[in-house]
């Protein structure tokens, strides 16, 4: 159902929905980018339409809202486990085409992989409803062409900024509302149709490539800092916690925690012993995931072609020129690189 | 048959040379950074005037070489923009503009370059310098003031009499972080060890921390972000024939009026303070005479140093005098 | 919904200490459990941890867990009566019916033995349907040694051959022979290797060379099995700290074949 929605009242409308939605959106917090003087485009739960940042990629992804950095799973006493409680209200989350398909990914990992339901997710995930931005052109170090995730079919709600209006393509319970806020238009959505980034992701990965020396000049490069994994919205991977409340050592709560194949520690194991120490090793276990192993259990690439780890590498580590060399390697056009 | 009055000249910022009969100007950059269009009014003058060199000073101006004192009016004509442009623009009051500088005692404010460039660097130190130049100059007391974006000091804060250094209050949210160590780690080899791990998240030791923002930088999950801005003053340092020593903290966690307030302060506590039967008197040494708690009492006039920030009730100096005997 | 991560309360029934640092303790459980599985064994505020089943029965299973850090230490601390809390059984264990009228030969490096006790106790009470079981064994030290009592039994019923890297000063008295493991797999009578199935489960490098050993007693790859260990945070296939390549040891594993153990690059 196409609408088109003066900007003050599409906050109208965001306020009605919010009786029964918690919405969330990408904003520009300004000063709270790492260096001084710079903004932080991150997500937080917003009150206005005018908070919501349409013109510039998010740094995290939204993934933070279903599946936060920090999640307690349980709270305990002595002899009790409780679980912190799950919000009445839906979730509606701004985000974009890409950001969608990273949602289906985390979807394979915490609903499916290994034949049970993560119940934590689960939750969180039947509750959300997506308000997806259409991207006018590509951003820097896009790839979602290359990766076939520009295009979107399920999306709850379509906008596009036109002027001082939205024009939007609502569904479902969401047609009705959306009506009342503006006049009917024919709202055909538009998807990004080329990157200035593009790569060609191998079919087949030979053993080989595991151990080409292309991975060792990572080893050099790489600090193992994690910021590509955590920006990352299709990244899974967590650790768990045990905490205990100083004041009562006798309760306290189980977390789990984001963790990075990237960052030390991520494989050992109590009594010290771990594996890719080297950052190289790790790089290929990540780039692996991404485009190789992932496809090979479910189906089809885990990296949705986002570019958020090549836009947050602080060592100008490219990830989509990665998958590029990894092709070439892999074709066999040039095996000694 | 020069007949020079040879105070009003090095007030002016030309100075006595070593060649009879030729001066050198001074050009101000405050805060060390300038349009390149002035270029060509110092090209000019070197070229026409000068020896066709430029020397870069410490202090990030520029001194004009080789100048026969009697074009020193010509020049200040020709000069008039970059009085305009860098002086009059930022503030300072400057009375006639095709004069040349009205004082030169005290000295250009240099800055490290800050974060219009540097990743490190807490603020925009340029613009800081404008403004403390603008509080300062023209003025003939002699003093030094740098300012630096972050405890790295590359202005070199730390050998002048005041030294202003960036700092930011890292601010923390548990819930985004995801326990990788990577801000503990680097601050305990970069900057302080002010922070350690507890039940898996970080807990910062404010005593101990720098405000140098590096926990910020390293964060892969902006746990760690920007709160709000505040700057660290060391004093009296200096160089010299009489006891040479870096400057110490005297205030810190104190926000930028604070630091502006305690300059303007300064220069009132020298003009009270000062010898006058001496040539000059550099400010180190009137604390030297008059003792800190003198100093603080005056500069520390209706300065607000808000909530956080921390004052110095004494500082152990140190430094060392030229005693040949312990050679 | 189910929640996968909530740990249940098992009480402690029996500690029996094997070693200094390596305590077996009985719960009383009714899991269905086979060998070479896990469970994920945790104290409220402590942290969680996988750890392998040694052994089991009706009513009961049996871990014995060596005390290597924060979790571990507390465990050690309790007693019969007391509990901890765990979830599970995780993982495949040992495809026993692979075993079936075959010659068994179990290679196990120090607490490597742990996972493959029941398969050992049980041939040893007459339970099992191998043809034949034959268990090498290495331990740091002689005082390193788990299940003495349970070995000498079973070197009643099968062989048994057991080698220490070293002897220090306050080894109990030591006969057996000294040196790797990988020195008894090249002496191991293997009387049909075609008819002969290996389990090897210890430490990373250890089962590395022990596999190259029994490949050169003619031993298939196919016919070897080993048992990986990784950190392991969910035993669900969540937390992503197993996977190796598409597989993870949680779920897939944490035994493998040697011809997919082989193709797994870490
Ligand atoms: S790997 Fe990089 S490009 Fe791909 S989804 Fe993750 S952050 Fe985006
Ligand atoms: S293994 Fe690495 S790349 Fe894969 S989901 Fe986990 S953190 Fe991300
Ligand atoms: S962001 Fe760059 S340097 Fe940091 S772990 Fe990822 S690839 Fe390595
Ligand atoms: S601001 Fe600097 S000194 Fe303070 S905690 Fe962060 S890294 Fe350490
Ligand atoms: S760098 Fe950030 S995520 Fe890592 S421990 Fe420090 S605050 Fe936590
Ligand atoms: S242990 Fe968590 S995925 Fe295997």
């Amino acid at each position: 159902m196409g609408v088109y929605i003066k900007n003050n009242s599409f906050d109208q409308l965001l306020t009605e929905l919010s009786r029964d939605y918690i919405i969330t959106a990408p904003v520009k917090l300004p000063g709270k980018g790492a260096f001084s003087d710079t903004p932080l485009v991150t997500y937080r739960e917003i009150r206005g339409a005018g908070e919501i940042e349409f013109n510039e990629k998010s740094r995290f992804s939204p993934k933070e809202i279903i599946y936060p950095i920090t999640q307690t799973l349980f709270y305990f006493t002595e002899n009790e486990y409780s679980r912190p409680a799950v919000p009445d209200q839906g979730i509606i989350i701004f985000c974009r085409a890409c950001d969608v398909h990273a949602f289906r990914r985390l979807d394979e990992i915490f609903l499916r992989n290994g034949g049970c339901e993560d119940i934590y997710f689960a939750e969180l995930r039947k509750k959300v409803k997506f308000f997806v931005m259409e991207c006018r052109e590509s951003f820097e170090n896009c790839f979602c062409v290359s990766m076939g995730t520009n295009r979107l079919e399920d999306y709850d709600v379509m906008l596009r900024v036109s002027g001082d209006a939205q024009e939007c393509d609502a569904r479902g319970d969401f047609a009705g509302i959306f009506t009342g806020y503006g006049e009917a238009v024919e709202m055909i959505p538009r998807f990004v149709e080329e990157n200035h980034t593009k790569v060609t992701v191998p079919e087949n990965i030979d053993r080989q490539v595991f151990k080409h020396p292309l991975w060792e000049e990572y080893s050099s490069r790489c600090i193992a800092c994690g910021h590509c994994t955590v920006s990352c919205p299709t990244c899974t991977c967590f650790t768990m916690q045990d905490i205990f409340y100083e004041d009562n050592p006798k309760c306290g709560e189980r977390r789990r925690v984001w963790a990075s194949c990237m960052i030390d520690g991520f494989t050992s194991m109590v009594g010290g012993h771990g594996f890719r120490n080297e950052k190289g090793d790790r790089m290929r276990f990540k780039v692996m995931h991404k485009i190789y192993d992932f496809r090979k259990r479910f189906g089809y690439n885990m990296c949705v072609g986002c570019g958020r780890c090549d836009d947050v590498c602080p060592e100008y580590i490219s990830f989509a020129n990665c998958i590029n060399r990894v092709n070439t390697i892999a074709s066999g056009v040039s095996a000694h690189e | 048959m020069l007949d020079i009055n040879t105070k009003k000249l090095i007030k002016n910022a030309y100075r006595v040379t070593k060649d009879r009969g030729f001066t050198a100007l001074r050009v101000r950059v405050p805060g060390g950074s300038l349009d390149v269009r002035y270029f060509d009014i110092i090209k000019r003058i070197a070229e026409e005037y000068g020896s066709g060199r430029v020397h870069i000073t410490t202090r990030q101006g520029f001194e004009i070489p080789g100048i026969p004192m009697v074009k020193i009016a010509e020049i200040n004509e020709i000069m008039a923009p970059l009085l305009a442009g860098m002086e009059s623009a930022i503030g300072v009051e400057i009375n006639d503009l095709n004069g040349g500088y009205p004082a030169a005692g005290t000295r250009n404010v240099s800055a490290c370059i800050g974060n219009s460039v540097c990743p490190f660097a807490n603020f925009n130190t340029t613009e800081l310098a404008r403004k403390i130049e603008k509080v300062i100059y023209p003025n003939d007391f002699h003093v030094k003031i740098a300012v630096t974006g972050c405890p790295n000091d590359c202005i070199k804060a730390h050998m002048q009499d005041i030294g202003v250094i960036g700092m930011v209050l890292p601010e923390y949210d548990p819930d985004r972080c995801i326990g990788c160590e990577a801000c503990m780690k680097n601050c305990r080899k970069v900057a302080s060890g002010a922070l350690s791990m507890v039940n898996y998240k970080v807990k910062r030791d404010h005593q101990r921390c720098l405000g140098c923002g590096e926990c910020i930088l390293k964060c892969p999950a902006s746990a760690w972000t920007r709160g709000d801005r505040y700057y660290r003053l060391v004093i009296m340092g200096r160089t010299g024939k009489k006891n040479p020593r870096i400057a110490r903290t005297f205030m810190e966690w104190v926000g930028e009026d604070a630091v502006l307030k305690v300059i303007a302060n300064m220069y009132a506590y020298i003009d009270k303070y000062i010898d006058r039967t001496l040539p000059k008197e550099h400010v180190g040494y009137i604390v030297d005479r008059t003792g800190l708690p003198v100093f603080c009492r005056e500069v520390l006039l209706d300065v607000d140093t808000g909530s956080m920030g921390k004052v110095a009730g004494f500082i152990p100096f140190g430094g060392y005098v030229y005693e040949r005997s312990s050679y | 919904m189910n929640n996968a991560y909530l740990p249940f309360k098992a009480a402690i029934t029996g500690v029996m200490p094997q070693t200094a640092s390596d305590y077996t303790y009985r719960l009383a459980t009714d899991l269905d459990v086979r060998p070479g599985q896990f469970m994920e064994v945790s104290i409220p505020g402590v942290g969680e941890a996988p750890i392998s089943v040694s052994d089991f029965g009706s009513g009961w299973i049996e871990m014995t867990i060596r005390n290597v850090g924060r979790l571990t230490g507390v465990i050690h601390e309790l007693k019969p009566g007391g509990h901890f809390f765990i979830r599970g059984p995780y993982g495949h264990g040992f495809p026993l019916e692979e075993f079936t009228g075959r010659d068994l030969i179990i290679a196990a490096g120090g607490t490597g033995l742990a996972p493959v006790k029941s398969i050992l106790s049980r041939h040893c009470s007459g339970q099992g349907r191998l043809k034949s079981l034959t268990l090498l064994a290495g331990f740091k030290t002689p005082s390193d040694m788990l299940f003495k009592d349970e070995i000498s039994a079973w070197r009643e019923k099968i062989d048994v051959q057991i080698t220490v890297d070293k002897i220090d000063e306050n080894s109990s008295p030591w006969d057996g022979s000294t040196g790797l493991i990988t020195g008894l797999i090249t002496k191991v009578p293997v009387q049909n290797p075609g008819n002969t199935r290996v389990i090897i489960v210890g430490p990373p490098v250890m089962m590395k060379f022990s596999a190259l050993e029994f490949l050169k007693r003619d031993i298939a790859r196919e016919n070897i099995w080993v048992s990986f260990e990784r950190k392991m945070c969910c035993g669900l296939g969540k937390c992503g700290h197993c996977k190796i390549d598409d597989t993870y040891v949680c779920l897939e594993g944490p035994v493998f074949n040697y011809t997919r153990a082989e193709e797994l690059i870490d």
